[in-house]
């Protein structure tokens, strides 16, 4: 597999596999290549599958689930850069917009605040620590961006003032958007140096 | 001997045709240079002959399709593709490649490739065989006369309608076919289209495939199996990117050399081990309980209304081997599943290694089932369908000990498990290479280590030898053997007769889920060919029978759809999705009222079936019932009904959970109301065009509506996947739901790195697809196979739905 690193987001068609001698001029003649566009398709799947792949892991708030599309915008942020991040993040949720559109708005707007930030400092660190540093940072911002966003939503469901709802910031929803983003960030540390190999094969 | 032929070639009958191919003294390096995939080879294809490739893997024959493809260019040698010279013979790198010629050669070049879901790009039918000529630009009314032809041409006009990812392979590969068809290519190049299908399958795309030739197309068929080769006009036999052999089928065919070229396996080891086979099952076959015993069994998938299994009975004594057949979606599988605890049938009982798993005699405490299943992982082991698809770790050597490490062997006993599994597969040699580097063939012997390395009494594997070539295949029956004389009882699904004969004691033949015979092996295997060739025979005999009816109940099956599929789709999209939103603003009994008539106004105009959307929307209702009862309990305004402890019940906190509710039904329904009526290509149609106005900012929207649209297609495929993996990493005692953190840690891994790869696959084997249907984004003209138009429907619809939403809005200020 090659892909276009994340600098020639802008200057498409840089991939390697059509500058090589066998290049025929097969699938990079569009603004993207069918690689990019054939990608981005089968991750923004993923991420829509993983979305549904949904389980609670604070006992304390069962209502609030873990799902490990986060992982996915992360790895894809790190792959492919800001951009493609960005795509991947808005893509991601669109299922869920005719169940549950406020939600998925705001998934959207975390998955957004994560994997940005991320992709943005691993472009300028392509190191371990600039993926801790890209990690760490995504996901302060997303955890800011997701009890923000709670705070705005939950009265839409529950017939709570906006008081009670900060009220409930540091016993519940802080801890388990820690514990989320630890997850996320967790396994992308791990699993991405696997994936880089198969993605820049 | 090699030579002789190649001669008999020159005096072939098809010299006068024109030709549509020529390679010339061509050479292909995947290494720069190091070693050789093709090797100085020259060769031409006929207009309208039907020439065969054979080879084994690693002969160069898929790279020779690529080539005559117009995919990739070879690195020395002359390539003309349909009249043109698209590839020079000269030093001069900057001429050599002319790659304007390559893109006009290509428009007539259709290319069909192994894996027949990953070729689908939408997920209707006739929008599907659309793509293609779309790409070409043609115009819309030519296509619309050349998409049904394509589809009669593979004998799928009946389902133009149909969503292709719920089709069998064999017929998403005609579906492939069929798009490849609608672009009218000169030559068709097909790389192994039979070697993810059933026999049935094969045998579909082999009598289209001969019809082809008839209409005067070029066929150039890439296989390893011998009997495709035989209705073929000409043959190519490569070796180690050279030709070896050349001319007619029955020519080719029986020469003596052939099956070691074509890499047909040495029959001699299998024959010497069975000797010994009658000792081992007296030795292991003690007549206690059986391993395996299934009475009565039925299973259904929760989706679908017909069952998957019913009635299945079956008893297997310790180290005997049983043999599963039946065609594709016949059963197989989920009886393997069912046997791994990988799903709970609907009712029967089933008991295995010892372990109640269903029935009267399954444990009720959740300690001791879990208990059982965990003593199942250590006796059964479970080699899934595919099982190359499950690799993670960075070694051989890792990917192995993932399950011995799972049953919680110590280091020194998990590594005797692995170095005595790759010894048993004979891949010692690889222990330190990284999985993902490693053949096809390999990985799959790889996996299947990782599963003997667990030293299971029962070994239940789905299809083990599925898309093998014939020398990995003869691997692992000697590996079936060996075990089966230490004693491990063997359960195989299968659609190889031959592997039933040579291994099973007993066989289960299953059709539709039934079991329609049961017993020895050389009497299912017969019934079993009855069965196929009374099929065939049905087929043919009233095969345009049929075909007529099909029609004719499609055409009355087919209601005239509602007023609200017909409607543009972009003004169904904004209007629902308005309402959607606003629906949160409702807090008056008069809003409410207001929103529901007019949401049951919606559902009127669509004739929706209401039993499939409340299917699709139970699990949400339920979640809705709880936040009602969490709002009747927390909102305290108004009148105090009643009072237990806590817990106070007040007229305002009826009013609001009923209000919440309702907000979150409307949401709900119409969301599902939109979806029902919306195809996923209507959808991403009006996101398209939606979005449209972005393109000036420069974001690229074609492009990702057609993201978006793959990505919709993909769904089933990846949520399979992700199940298949999760299952099988849980056979071998991986779980991310109990065990010590750094073991979930473990197991997330085991699952996330497979995943991962699995969707990099498909993109791979998608953007081949892509550019084999000359999709070359907004370079050229795409021509769109619908419409969309605002008619006076339309426009009146959007004037309702908007005088509801500011009645709704500005209600509050009167």
């Amino acid at each position: 597999m090659s892909m276009p690193n994340s600098h020639s987001h802008t200057t498409t068609n840089k991939d390697t596999r059509f500058n090589d001698v066998h290049s025929t001029g097969a699938g990079g003649s569009g603004r993207w290549s069918t690689k990019r566009i054939a990608v981005y398709a089968l991750f923004v799947a993923l991420a829509m599958v993983l979305s549904f792949f949904s389980f609670p892991i604070f006992p304390a708030a069962p209502w609030l689930k873990y799902d490990p599309s986060g992982i996915v915008v992360l790895v894809c942020g790190f792959a492919f850069g800001p951009a493609a991040a960005a795509i991947i993040s808005i893509l991601g949720f669109v299922p869920h917009l005719f169940t549950n559109p406020f939600g998925a708005l705001i998934s959207m707007i975390v998955a957004l605040a994560l994997s940005v930030p991320a992709a943005l400092v691993y472009r300028r660190m392509h190191s371990r620590k600039g993926a801790v540093i890209g990690i760490v940072s995504g996901a302060i911002l997303g955890v800011i961006a997701a009890i923000l966003c709670n705070v705005v939503i939950t009265p839409f469901y529950a017939h709570m003032s906006m008081a009670k709802v900060v009220a409930m910031i540091v016993p519940i929803l802080l801890p388990f958007n820690l514990m989320k983003f630890a997850i996320h960030g967790v396994v992308t540390f791990l699993i991405y140096k696997p994936i880089s190999k198969l993605i820049n094969k | 001997m090699a030579a002789s032929m190649t001669q008999s070639a020159g005096s072939n009958s098809a010299v006068s045709k024109t030709t549509v191919a020529r390679l010339n003294q061509v050479s292909f390096s995947y290494d720069g240079g190091q070693t050789w995939a093709l090797d100085n080879l020259t060769m031409e294809v006929h207009a309208g002959e039907h020439l065969c490739i054979l080879g084994a893997n690693g002969s160069g024959k898929s790279t020779l399709g690529s080539i005559l493809s117009g995919a990739t260019a070879p690195d020395r040698g002359q390539v003309e593709l349909m009249g043109r010279v698209v590839c020079s013979d000269t030093s001069d790198q900057g001429r050599r490649i002319d790659t304007e010629a390559y893109r006009q050669a290509r428009r007539s070049i259709g290319m069909v490739f192994q894996n027949p879901e990953d070729q689908i790009v939408t997920t209707v039918v006739q929008d599907d065989v659309a793509f293609g000529p779309e790409n070409l630009g043609l115009p819309r009314q030519k296509m619309l006369s050349c998409v049904p032809a394509a589809l009669r041409q593979v004998d799928l006009q009946t389902r133009m309608n149909d969503d292709p990812t719920r089709m069998s392979g064999g017929q998403q590969q005609r579906l492939a076919l069929a798009g490849s068809l609608a672009m009218n290519p000169g030559m068709m190049v097909l790389d192994e289209p039979g070697a993810m299908l059933d026999a049935a399958g094969r045998q579909e795309i082999q009598s289209i495939l001969c019809r082809l030739t008839a209409q005067g197309t070029a066929v150039v068929h890439i296989t390893h199996l011998l009997e495709q080769a035989r209705q073929a006009d000409r043959v190519l036999v490569l070796d180690h990117g050279r030709i070896v052999a050349s001319g007619r089928p029955d020519q080719i065919l029986n020469s003596q050399d052939l099956p070691a070229l074509v890499g047909e396996p040495d029959q001699n080891p299998l024959t010497q081990s069975s000797t010994s086979d009658t000792d081992a099952k007296t030795a292991v076959g003690n007549h206690a309980s059986p391993m395996v015993k299934l009475s009565d069994v039925s299973y259904s998938f929760p989706d679908a209304g017909s069952k998957a299994l019913s009635q299945v009975n079956l008893e297997l004594a310790a180290g005997r081997t049983l043999a599963i057949i039946g065609r594709n979606g016949s059963g197989k599988s989920t009886l393997a599943r069912l046997i791994c605890a990988l799903a709970a049938p609907d009712s029967g009982s089933i008991q295995v290694a010892g372990l109640p798993l269903a029935g009267p005699d399954r444990p009720k405490a959740k300690h001791l089932r879990r208990q059982n299943l965990k003593l199942l992982r250590q006796r059964v082991g479970y080699v899934m369908q595919y099982p190359e698809h499950q690799l993670f770790a960075d070694t051989v050597a890792q990917d192995i000990a993932y399950g011995p490490h799972n049953l919680g062997y110590g280091p020194e006993q998990v590594q005797q498990r692995v170095d005595e599994a790759m010894k048993l597969l004979d891949i010692s040699d690889l222990a330190d290479r990284s999985p993902f580097d490693l053949s096809g063939g390999q990985r799959r012997l790889v996996a299947i280590a990782g599963v003997v390395a667990c030293s299971p009494q029962l070994l239940v594997l789905d299809e083990a030898t599925a898309s093998l070539d014939p020398q990995a295949c003869a691997r692992i029956m000697r590996l079936l053997r060996v075990l089966h004389q230490r004693g491990v009882t063997i359960v195989m699904s299968t659609h190889a007769d031959r592997e039933a004969l040579d291994l099973a004691d007993q066989t289960l033949l299953l059709e539709h889920g039934e079991t329609l015979d049961y017993g020895p092996t050389v009497e299912v295997v017969e019934r079993y060919h009855q069965l196929l060739a009374t099929d065939t025979a049905k087929k043919d005999a009233a095969g345009k029978e049929t075909a007529e009816q099909e029609t004719n109940q499609a055409q009355t099956d087919q209601k005239p759809p509602s007023l609200l599929a017909r409607l543009d789709p972009r003004a169904k999209l904004v209007t629902f999705l308005l309402a959607m939103f606003t629906a949160f603003a409702i807090s008056t009994p008069a809003q409410l009222v207001l929103a529901l008539v007019v949401t049951v106004g919606l559902f009127a105009a669509a004739r929706a079936p209401l039993r499939s959307i409340m299917n699709s929307v139970k699990g949400f209702l339920i979640l809705m019932l709880l936040l009602a009862l969490f709002n009747l309990l927390v909102t305290q305004t108004g009148r105090r009904l009643a009072a237990w402890g806590p817990f106070v019940l007040t007229t305002g906190g009826i009013w609001v959970a009923v209000l919440y509710a309702c907000r979150f039904m409307l949401i709900i329904f119409l969301g599902a109301l939109l979806v029902e009526t919306t195809t996923p290509t209507q959808m991403t149609d009006a996101c398209e065009s939606l979005l449209s106005p972005l393109s000036r900012l420069g974001i690229h929207t074609n492009e990702i509506a057609l993201v978006l649209s793959l990505a919709l297609r993909f769904i089933p495929t990846l949520g399979r996947e992700v199940q298949a993996i999760v299952e099988a990493q849980a056979a071998r005692g991986g779980s991310i739901e109990s065990g010590s953190l750094s073991q979930r840690l473990h197991a997330a891994i085991a699952i996330t790195v497979p995943v991962f790869a699995g969707a990099l696959r498909h993109a791979d084997n998608l953007s081949r697809a892509l550019d084999a249907r000359c999709y070359e984004g907004s370079r050229q003209e795409r021509t769109h196979y619908r419409l969309l138009r605002l008619g006076r429907m339309d426009i009146l619809f959007i004037a309702l739905m908007a005088f509801y939403l500011l009645a709704l809005l500005l209600h509050p200020l009167f």
